[in-house]
């Protein structure tokens, strides 16, 4: 009996290993398209703006020849990279650090103490105000940017980096990340400080944002990817180059008769590389932010 | 150091009041805790003193002043929270120190404060971690540091002993008290272990229901328990309560059980006999018990017995051999026997 019984557990267990293994290639083999196709065209771009030939980038667009580059030049990158001047992409890519600079800063503050005061305020009717901020989240963007233009515009605030800035950066959503994790803080942090004689704006200075990191992280990676591809609203309340970012600028490209792809490639790549930067700076926080909210509900 | 008054104090969550009129009066430097049963209000009170919880009615003096109105930081005293709520993002001597920096002081008054805090508490090696770095009672001495260090008239403790495990909290338990007789600063403690209340406290406020029960030196409390709920809940094991009636000089059980009374007694309204179960002994001429269980503890042996229908308790000094089931007679010690009325007030 014992004699039959061995076989059968080895096979058994023979057949279990060989359905992991077939599982492990097929999850390897998922894992390798999905990244194929999220990371070819990346891939592809930094290529393309590697070659100085636009029209061979243009012949080589439905072929392998995409994703290799023989003789590697940094022309293109050195041509848009001017200050000023026609294709003055050093100056955008500048006005778009500085609108995301302004508007990350401006927002962490602005929001964070909004979400401080919604959490551990005494304001009566904070309830209402949460219930109005959450209401708020849910209209889209594009459903107020016409209300927006006009009264900028009155404001004489058009082709301005304030402009810019100023109507994104408080943001419910924002506003209420903050408040859910100001919330989730225990009490007597904020009555310990109390008691220690700290004021309510020392008490969110000192003690909760400190200990904010996860949440500042998250909410300047999300308000910074935000607010560099930023397109529609700056279109519209940009004319000149003087506060134009870089999202605007490389859409210029497109609207010529004929297309400078190779330019165009090296103006891409320029403007991926800071909010990479900025995602890879706070990505550990930003994923830390992520795993411990779903840890504690 | 500074006297606190407490007032025909009141608090009310909407119509729903959950301290009644309470008052009492604490002396500069005495050592008074507030204990009860869970939602019996002691943490409530203890937060309104701080200032953390509004008043809804009566009147709080501290050193004589009246703080109804006073914002906790002007009222000079410090709390050490259930949680120690230390700032873990701050080195334990940045969280000493912190109430000091708010004040204003110079870098080197406050390393000279923590640094005397510290050696009151061993925490000298400490003082660079962080809280995430220090056990439950390292945790614990940091926060009564941070009490310290800003040399307050009152200290409040929101039960700082509960997170820790038995025998750590016994440690603890005498640091505070020995912390307490050096700096002799009026003290209010809040705990629902009554072992706590009875070694550390110089008067213990018994608590039920957001009023006081009772308010008495430890050994009043259990001597002399102004009512069955204070008399149950001083005292471990629990003393034993009969319900019954007096009759021809003896007390009967409702289980039919007589107990003797003392000589001369008077009153006749006693309607619960008590008697801690250490005032009893197994006897050869007494009540009749059956033995149902028994709990040697080393020191002394416990015994649950039935007496008529009712259970009753009682510690041994002396080992002794019985066995579950075993009859036994008991007899209580005359001069340690406690009378109640049926509303359970004291009447002996």
């Amino acid at each position: 009996m014992s004699d039959l019984a061995i076989p059968t557990l080895q096979t058994e267990a023979r057949r279990e290993r060989s359905a992991i293994g077939s599982l492990r290639l097929v999850q390897t083999a998922c894992i390798l398209v999905i990244a194929l196709v999220i990371v070819s065209p990346l891939f592809m771009l930094l290529i393309a703006s590697l070659k100085d030939d636009r029209f061979q980038i243009l012949a080589d667009m439905g072929s392998f020849r995409a994703f290799w580059v023989s003789n590697p030049r940094l022309s293109n990158f050195a041509e848009v990279s001017n200050l000023s001047g026609e294709l003055a992409f050093g100056r955008y890519l500048l006005n778009s650090l500085f609108i995301l600079g302004c508007t990350v800063g401006a927002g962490l503050i602005v929001n964070s103490m909004a979400g401080f005061v919604l959490a551990w305020g005494t304001l009566r009717g904070r309830a209402l105000v949460l219930s109005l901020v959450i209401a708020l989240y849910v209209i889209p963007q594009e459903s107020i940017i016409m209300p927006l233009v006009i009264m900028v515009s009155r404001a004489g605030m058009t082709d301005t980096f304030a402009v810019q800035i100023v109507p994104w950066v408080a943001s419910p959503l924002y506003i209420f990340l903050f408040y859910q994790f100001f919330a989730q803080l225990p009490k007597e942090l904020f009555e310990a400080a109390e008691m220690d004689g700290a004021s309510v704006f020392r008490i969110y200075r000192s003690i909760f944002l400190p200990l904010s990191l996860p949440a500042l992280a998250t909410v300047s990676i999300l308000m910074g990817i935000e607010s560099w591809n930023q397109y529609l609203w700056p279109i519209l309340v940009t004319q000149t180059d003087y506060a134009r970012p870089i999202a605007v600028a490389i859409a210029t490209f497109f609207g010529q008769d004929s297309i400078y792809w190779d330019r165009a490639m090296a103006a891409s790549v320029l403007m991926m590389i800071p909010i990479l930067a900025l995602y890879l700076a706070f990505q550990r926080w930003f994923v830390s932010s992520f795993v411990g909210s779903a840890v504690k509900g | 150091m500074a006297s606190v008054s407490i007032d025909q104090v009141r608090k009310q969550y909407g119509a729903v009041p959950v301290i009644h009129d309470v008052s009492m009066d604490i002396e500069d430097g005495e050592f008074v805790t507030l204990v009860g049963p869970s939602g019996c209000g002691k943490s409530t009170l203890l937060r309104m003193l701080a200032g953390l919880e509004d008043i809804s009615g009566g009147e709080i003096r501290i050193g004589g002043r009246v703080v109804n109105d006073v914002a906790p930081k002007e009222r000079d005293i410090a709390m050490v929270f259930q949680s120690y709520a230390l700032y873990p993002h701050m080195t334990v001597a940045e969280n000493m120190g912190f109430a000091l920096k708010l004040k204003g002081q110079d870098r080197a008054t406050i390393e000279k404060s923590v640094r005397e805090a510290a050696d009151i508490l061993a925490l000298g090696p400490l003082l660079d971690r962080l809280p995430k770095q220090l056990s439950g009672g390292q945790r614990q001495r940091v926060a009564m540091g941070r009490a310290i260090v800003r040399q307050p008239q009152v200290y409040l403790f929101d039960e700082p002993l509960s997170n820790l495990d038995a025998k750590l909290r016994v440690t603890m338990r005498a640091e505070i008290k020995d912390l307490h007789q050096r700096l002799k600063t009026t003290t209010v403690y809040v705990t629902h272990d009554q072992i706590e209340a009875m070694t550390m406290a110089d008067r213990i406020v018994v608590m039920r229901g957001g009023n006081v029960e009772q308010i008495g030196k430890p050994l009043e409390l259990y001597d002399r328990p102004a009512n069955t709920f204070v008399a149950t809940f001083i005292g471990s094991p629990a003393m034993n309560l009969f319900d019954g009636a007096i009759n021809n000089g003896q007390f009967v059980t409702q289980g039919g059980v007589a107990l003797p009374m003392p000589e001369g007694y008077q009153g006749a309204t006693a309607a619960v006999y008590g008697v801690r179960p250490e005032h009893l002994s197994i006897v050869d001429e007494g009540a009749p018990a059956r033995v149902i269980v028994v709990e040697p503890t080393g020191s002394e042996t416990h015994v649950l017995a039935k007496l008529g229908s009712s259970d009753v308790t009682i510690v041994l000094r002396d080992r002794v051999d019985l066995q579950p089931g075993q009859p036994i007679k008991i007899a209580p010690d005359m001069r340690r026997i406690h009378l109640f009325t049926s509303q359970g007030i004291r009447t002996m």
